[in-house]
């Protein structure tokens, strides 16, 4: 793999709050990666890191193979959108993005061609005499992925640029990021705390919690395969319960709940004892599809949400603590199914993750 | 009756409110209107007319005429105190820009708060004593025997004492020292405006420390540098006491000569050189405003 950006065992502490603690990660050549977490989770530090605006305390930090832990921010070969965009107020469009190459004392002309080029890029030509206050949230994006670009950065890094903006903009604006990226070939570390918008874009995504990185991955495998509970949690809508797990053998392993058991197959890095099961709610099958799963019991209705595009039925299964949320796509008609119905829920044996305490 | 006035009562109370809602304002500045109209343009008014009389052998005719204002305009002597109340003013402000400006950035910087505060506290320690205690000191501090010249002649530097007070240097130095919080602290509150993401975004794209200042901070920073301006230059034309006292009769400014001409009950004069006063602060105001559009935001 050729790698861009390469993380080595890095910790950074702000006034003994351990802010990154111990991550290490590669970003390859000309993909899109993502720091996905809470906030708070440490990732906008790494990402301040790699731009130069904070320094490590410990471990090493490599952009495109070369030492950066004595580089100022305005020689490293990364470029930022900034959170809330930072552009100029006082300098029109134009300017804020010919600001790098007038820095560089660039030829006029090539500054010019540079500036139309990348304008043209994010669709703002047209745009391009008005002042920051003059332009939309989305407009503004555009002008700072802008302004970033045309410095041709190594590495593109980005700070949850789209979280000031709305939501049918921002779904737009994460096709019209994941087109340019693929357009212009370079490295985008991309920060952020909305799991969608990860998913969406990034080839792979760093998931981290309290400092550390929790699972790095492709974001199929990552819905599909979480790493640790957390992750789990996390990412996408998944039940989580508390089990026993009872014994585990070559990748299966039988777990209770109270009253019922059952067993997981495609299991890993688990002992018997305590843990816990999660189980992603389009996982469960109810009623009719339910009857050749093979775990499978039979259990009360206790509520029902419609969301839109789907339902969740909320379900308590009977003689036992264990309460479920199904959900389950929603055909136009009525909900299928009322508080207090008793119906079948069922899921695949390798349908749950198994987790072991942490 | 008193039917009547329960029925009305409603309307009464609307009207009322919307008379609030009319008036509210005006009855906020209402106090400000009196104080102005009383204090400020009643005499204005009176002066300018007092401009149209002659003063003739001593007395005050009145009689109208332009005599004053032609004097004023083809009179020298004029000229040379309106062109040095310019000077000493323009020098006030620009010392006061290049002094204050470093160190509003400097207020603007520390991290500190207990260092903020006190270095706020000191800039603004010169508007805590009485202007003619302050010339005083000014003048001890400033003087032949003075502790500056006695430093400069121990250090082998002069021979004779520098003549540093009685001239424009003395009132240069006193006017500036004072003004120095009328130009600190609008820079500092317009620094203070200035998102510090735009520093990170400038050194991200390749500046450094100066071309990011001198890009990005100053000419955001310009609506304090022109209200610190406006304030130390229109202030330092109407300086009185300091140039009275430190200018040691050598330096003849327009309120001096103001002051001059009202002792010789020379209304007349008096009155024209207020008005010329008046329209040099109007225009240097009107003309530092200019300078807004580099920082402009829209």
């Amino acid at each position: 793999m050729d790698a861009d950006v390469e993380f080595v065992n890095v910790t950074k502490a702000f006034d003994g709050f351990v802010a990154v603690d111990d991550i290490s990660f590669s970003v390859e050549k000309g993909s899109f990666f993502s720091l996905l977490g809470p906030s708070g989770c440490g990732k906008s530090t790494t990402l301040r890191m790699a731009s130069g605006f904070e320094h490590p305390d410990r471990g090493e930090l490599r952009i495109g193979g070369q030492d950066m832990l004595n580089v100022p921010p305005f020689r490293r070969p990364t470029n930022m959108v900034f959170q809330r965009w930072a552009l100029f107020p006082h300098m029109t469009a134009a300017q804020n993005v010919a600001f790098g190459l007038e820095v560089e004392r660039l030829p006029r002309k090539e500054i010019i061609d540079r500036v139309r080029q990348a304008l043209a890029l994010v669709g703002l030509v047209e745009l391009a005499d008005r002042k920051p206050g003059q332009l939309s949230g989305g407009q503004m994006q555009r002008v700072a992925l802008a302004r970033a670009l045309v410095k041709r950065p190594k590495v593109l890094l980005l700070d949850e640029p789209l979280g000031a903006l709305d939501l049918k903009l921002r779904t737009q604006m994460q096709l019209e990021l994941k087109r340019i990226q693929r357009e212009i070939g370079t490295t985008f570390i991309y920060v952020t705390h909305d799991q969608g918008e990860a998913m969406t874009m990034s080839d792979r995504i760093a998931v981290m919690n309290k400092g550390r990185i929790e699972q790095i991955d492709a974001p199929k495998v990552i819905y599909d395969r979480p790493a640790t509970r957390f992750v789990a949690g996390f990412i996408g809508n998944a039940n989580i319960a508390p089990v026993l797990i009872e014994c585990v053998h070559s990748g299966e392993a039988k777990v209770r709940i109270g009253n019922v058991s059952f067993v997981i197959t495609g299991v890993e890095n688990v002992r018997p004892g305590k843990g816990y099961m999660a189980l992603r709610y389009e996982r469960v099958r109810i009623g009719a599809s339910a009857d050749n799963m093979p775990v499978r019991f039979q259990a009360e209705v206790s509520d029902v949400i419609f969301v839109g595009s789907v339902v969740q039925y909320v379900f308590n299964i009977l003689e036992s603590p264990l309460e479920l949320i199904a959900e389950i796509s929603h055909e136009g008609g009525g909900a299928r199914l009322e508080r207090g119905d008793h119906t079948a829920v069922g899921w695949l044996a390798e349908a749950p993750r198994l987790f072991g305490e942490d | 009756m008193a039917v009547v006035l329960f029925v009305s009562l409603p309307a009464i109370t609307s009207i009322v409110h919307r008379m609030r809602r009319w008036y509210g304002p005006f009855l906020l500045l209402a106090p400000t209107i009196i104080v102005m109209s009383y204090a400020f343009i009643t005499p204005l008014l009176n002066f300018f007319e007092y401009s149209f009389y002659r003063f003739r052998r001593g007395r005050l005719e009145q009689v109208f005429n332009l005599d004053t204002y032609w004097r004023f305009f083809s009179d020298d002597y004029y000229h040379i105190v309106i062109y040095d109340t310019l000077r000493m003013a323009t020098i006030v402000t620009v010392l006061s820009l290049l002094i204050g400006y470093p160190l509003a950035y400097a207020l603007y910087r520390v991290n500190r708060p207990a260092l903020k505060r006190w270095l706020g506290l000191l800039i603004f320690s010169p508007l805590l004593v009485s202007v003619v205690v302050r010339s005083y000191g000014w003048i001890v501090l400033l003087g032949d025997q003075g502790p500056i010249n006695w430093l400069l002649a121990k250090l082998g530097l002069v021979s004779e004492p520098v003549a540093l007070v009685f001239n424009l240097l003395g009132v240069v130095i006193s006017l500036t020292h004072v003004f120095l919080p009328f130009m600190v602290f609008p820079i500092f509150s317009s620094l203070m405006r200035v998102d510090p993401a735009l520093r990170e975004a400038a050194e991200d794209l390749g500046a450094g420390w100066w071309t990011t200042f001198w890009r990005v901070t100053l000419p955001l920073s310009l609506p304090g540098i022109v209200a610190g301006a406006q304030i130390c230059f229109t202030l330092s034309l109407g300086a009185f006491v300091t140039p009275a006292m430190l200018g040691g009769g050598r330096v003849l400014v327009l309120p001096l000569q103001i002051y001059n001409a009202t002792a010789d009950i020379n209304w007349p004069v008096a009155a024209v050189g207020g008005i010329a006063l008046l329209l040099i602060a109007m225009v240097t105001v009107a003309g530092f405003n200019r300078l807004l559009k580099y920082s402009e935001v829209h």
